[in-house]
């Protein structure tokens, strides 16, 4: 199969799933709350002092972001279950990494919802102010929602046919994704403290490498799961 | 009832008409956890024949086929489709058959016409053809007037008959249905009738899984009948034991634990 | 036998790395006796990393050959690294206690590389767990060590990045904060203890493999025996009680292949 008909597959994937999202669960809604509800407290265990809650701003927002995350990879692939989807999915006579990019762009999607709404909360719960960060802070979102959409459409497909599921999701993907939690963090701090020892480009590549070769191995090794 | 063109996929280049099984398995066997679903089964159907396949629950009916379908892999043994092995040749396998599973893999918050729609591009349906080719098969299998309504609010019967519609939208070359006639009613049950006889007219191979034996068969050429994972009885034409000896594999060696 | 000899060998080593190690190498200038731990630390930390090397190696073979003698060898790497990677913990939190002030020193990339490390693993050995089918294990399994290795380098180098890009770090390497007092003997213990517990590892590996291949065995006969007992019963259904009458409709091999 060709490379533009594999991308055209893709791209038809994770249009249904846009699809069957705007038209019938809602569910990033619903997790963007659930997001919402533990930035608050995160507040309540932290404060009331502001300015500790300020300093641990970019930590709590990633962890945020990684909590929400994982529902949101975890139900793109539960989707699929409901009826025999990810079968017949599979059964189609089209490259098997098209499957694994198709959901992992409809995962990027919602994760990147989940980032842009959930960084205005931080802004707006412990009083930050993202004037001036932001070319910095899209690039860190985006970077670091693309590798966790990767690695995480790579587990839920692990997963998704398994005991504990609800276990073993988060279990098997959180250790595999420190680098890029540890990363983005760092990112974003810098981009919002004004960049003081210039390390902020060092943290975008390391986010970049992570993603580069986590796309790599996820969608070369995806595929044979879908023949068990 | 409006008749769809029933696609056929082109014969593979170098096999001579008819000589060639559409399906021949040899040995093949299918364990999961502590149960033997198939426990050796040498089957060879011949091209362009409709044969069922038979046996109580359990029998390993399913698991056949969806060894076949390339859905899993065989434990032991190998199975061929128009001479291609589905372990090893699989993309091309999917290329040929059209598989009807218990599950219907639909997408409950799409409508009918879209999960079609859905299906036909990853079929790879030319883009001109997709939007007449789910009209048609809509109405071939009676949903015509329910194109625009939600999967979800749908009856199992009307499930069945869209996952039935989604056969109809690229060529094959072998059908495997599995329990077509469940959740159908008399009318849906004569359309699967309908389709066979359409499919046995392009000479396209079904192999056929059903209880409904009485309803069946008058459409079959040959049966097998399963029974706990191997083959119990085979009748008619089209279908016969695999004894043809095959290269690829080394058959299992059950001489041991007695 | 020969795996007997070489654990006896293995054993013999370590005890007597373990005594040079002890009383012949004078203490540490600076850390004392704290820095023996370094002896059996720095040997656990480097088999867990072959162990996991190895479980992804046989892992990709698998997914290349299909023999589920490559996922016993996976099995095998990923059982005896995860308890390498333990003992190393341990051991940098006891060497941490008297150099560090605490067990546990987020200023050293080792120690929490180490620490996910063996959550990733404790995972892998969880995955093998839930999934019972055979191929189906190997294959999960297989994929997710393979994974989970090409993860372990980019953890170590953001840790090491995540101490060093921001200027704060009051602990050096730890290991330039070594004074040995003796350096080459100090060097020739830690290769000693390097050597033994390597002999060691070969010896894990080769009896937990061992005992995958046996488990895998009465399994598969277990298996092979079910579809033997499958058969056997079709061939009494069709021809009752005199088992030398014909086969009738039942396939003439089944007898052939059964008896």
């Amino acid at each position: 199969m060709t490379l533009p008909r594999t991308a055209w597959v893709a791209l038809t994937i994770a249009r249904k799933d846009a699809l069957a999202e705007l038209r019938g669960k809602h569910a990033t809604t619903s997790t963007l709350f659930f997001a919402a509800v533990v930035l608050l407290l995160f507040g309540f265990a932290l404060g009331p002092d502001t300015r500790r809650l300020q300093e641990a701003a970019p930590g709590l927002l990633w962890l945020a972001i990684v909590f929400a995350g994982l529902l949101a990879v975890g139900r793109l692939h539960l989707i699929e279950t409901d009826d025999g989807a990810l079968e017949q999915l599979a059964l189609y006579p089209i490259d098997r990494r098209a499957i694994y990019a198709g959901k992992a762009v409809s995962g990027l999607a919602a994760m990147l919802i989940l980032g842009i709404v959930l960084l205005g909360v931080v802004a707006i719960l412990y009083g930050i102010d993202l004037a001036g960060a932001w070319p910095a802070l899209v690039l860190t979102l985006g970077l670091g929602c693309i590798g966790f959409a990767a690695v995480g459409t790579f587990y839920a497909g692990v997963t998704v046919r398994m005991r504990a599921r609800e276990v073993m999701l988060p279990l098997l993907m959180l250790p595999v994704i420190a680098p890029l939690l540890l990363a983005a963090v760092k990112a974003t701090a810098a981009a919002l403290g004004g960049d003081p020892f210039g390390e902020l480009a060092a943290w975008l590549q390391l986010l970049a490498g992570y993603d580069i070769i986590m796309i790599i191995a996820a969608a070369a090794t995806y595929g044979f799961l879908l023949e068990e | 009832m409006p008749q769809t063109t029933i696609y056929v996929a082109p014969r593979l280049s170098g096999a001579p008409d008819n000589s060639l099984p559409a399906v021949s398995t040899l040995e093949l066997a299918r364990l999961f956890g502590r149960s033997a679903a198939l426990a050796g089964v040498s089957l060879r159907v011949e091209t362009g024949r409709i044969v069922g396949l038979l046996g109580a629950n359990g029998a390993g009916k399913t698991t056949l086929l969806r060894i076949l379908a390339t859905a899993i892999r065989p434990s032991f043994g190998s199975a061929q489709v128009d001479g291609l092995d589905v372990a090893r040749d699989g993309d091309v396998v999917r290329s040929r058959i059209a598989y009807l599973s218990h599950a219907n893999g639909l997408y409950d918050d799409l409508t009918a016409a879209e999960n079609l729609r859905f299906a036909a591009r990853l079929l790879d349906v030319p883009s001109p053809e997709v939007e007449p080719r789910i009209r048609a098969a809509l109405a071939d299998v009676g949903l015509r007037l329910a194109a625009d309504q939600r999967v979800s609010g749908f009856s199992a019967g009307m499930r069945k008959r869209l996952a039935l519609g989604r056969l109809l939208l690229s060529p094959h070359s072998v059908v495997l249905l599995d329990e077509p006639h469940a959740a159908l009613d008399e009318e849906g049950m004569r359309l699967v009738d309908e389709l066979i006889g359409r499919w046995r007219e392009a000479g396209i191979t079904v192999v056929v899984a059903s209880h409904a034996i009485d309803r069946l068969a008058p459409l079959l050429d040959g049966s097998v009948r399963l029974d706990a994972g191997l083959i119990a009885a085979i009748e008619g034409d089209g279908v016969s034991h695999n004894t043809a000896p095959n290269p690829f594999v080394t058959p299992v060696t059950l001489g041991a634990a007695r | 036998m020969k795996t007997r000899v070489l654990g006896i060998i293995g054993l013999l080593a370590v005890i007597a790395a373990a005594i040079f190690g002890l009383f012949v190498v004078p203490p540490d200038a600076n850390q004392g006796d704290a820095q023996r731990i370094m002896y059996v630390h720095v040997a656990s930390a480097w088999l867990a990393y072959l162990s996991f090397g190895v479980t992804a190696l046989a892992g990709l073979l698998y997914l290349w050959k299909r023999d589920l003698r490559f996922d016993a060898v996976a099995l095998a790497g990923a059982e005896v690294g995860v308890m390498f990677t333990a003992f190393a913990i341990w051991g940098g939190m006891m060497w941490g206690k008297p150099v560090w002030g605490t067990f546990w020193q987020w200023e050293d990339p080792r120690l929490t590389t180490t620490a996910l490390l063996l959550a990733l693993y404790v995972g892998y050995l969880l995955l093998r767990h839930l999934t019972d089918d055979p191929m189906r294990r190997a294959t999960r399994a297989a994929i997710v060590g393979i994974v989970a290795a090409i993860d372990i380098p980019i953890v170590h180098f953001s840790v090491i990045w995540w101490r060093g890009l921001h200027q704060t770090a009051t602990f050096a390497d730890p290991t330039k904060i070594l004074h040995p007092s003796a350096p080459g003997l100090f060097v020739l213990a830690l290769m000693g203890m390097l050597t033994a517990f390597t002999l060691v590892w070969g010896y894990l590996m080769i009896r937990r493999y061992q005992l995958a291949r046996i488990a895998w065995q009465i399994e598969e006969h277990g298996r092979l025996g079910r579809i033997t007992a499958a058969r056997r019963a079709a061939v009494e259904r069709a021809a009752p009680p005199p088992p030398s009458a014909a086969p009738g409709v039942v396939d003439g091999r089944v007898e052939e292949a059964g008896s």
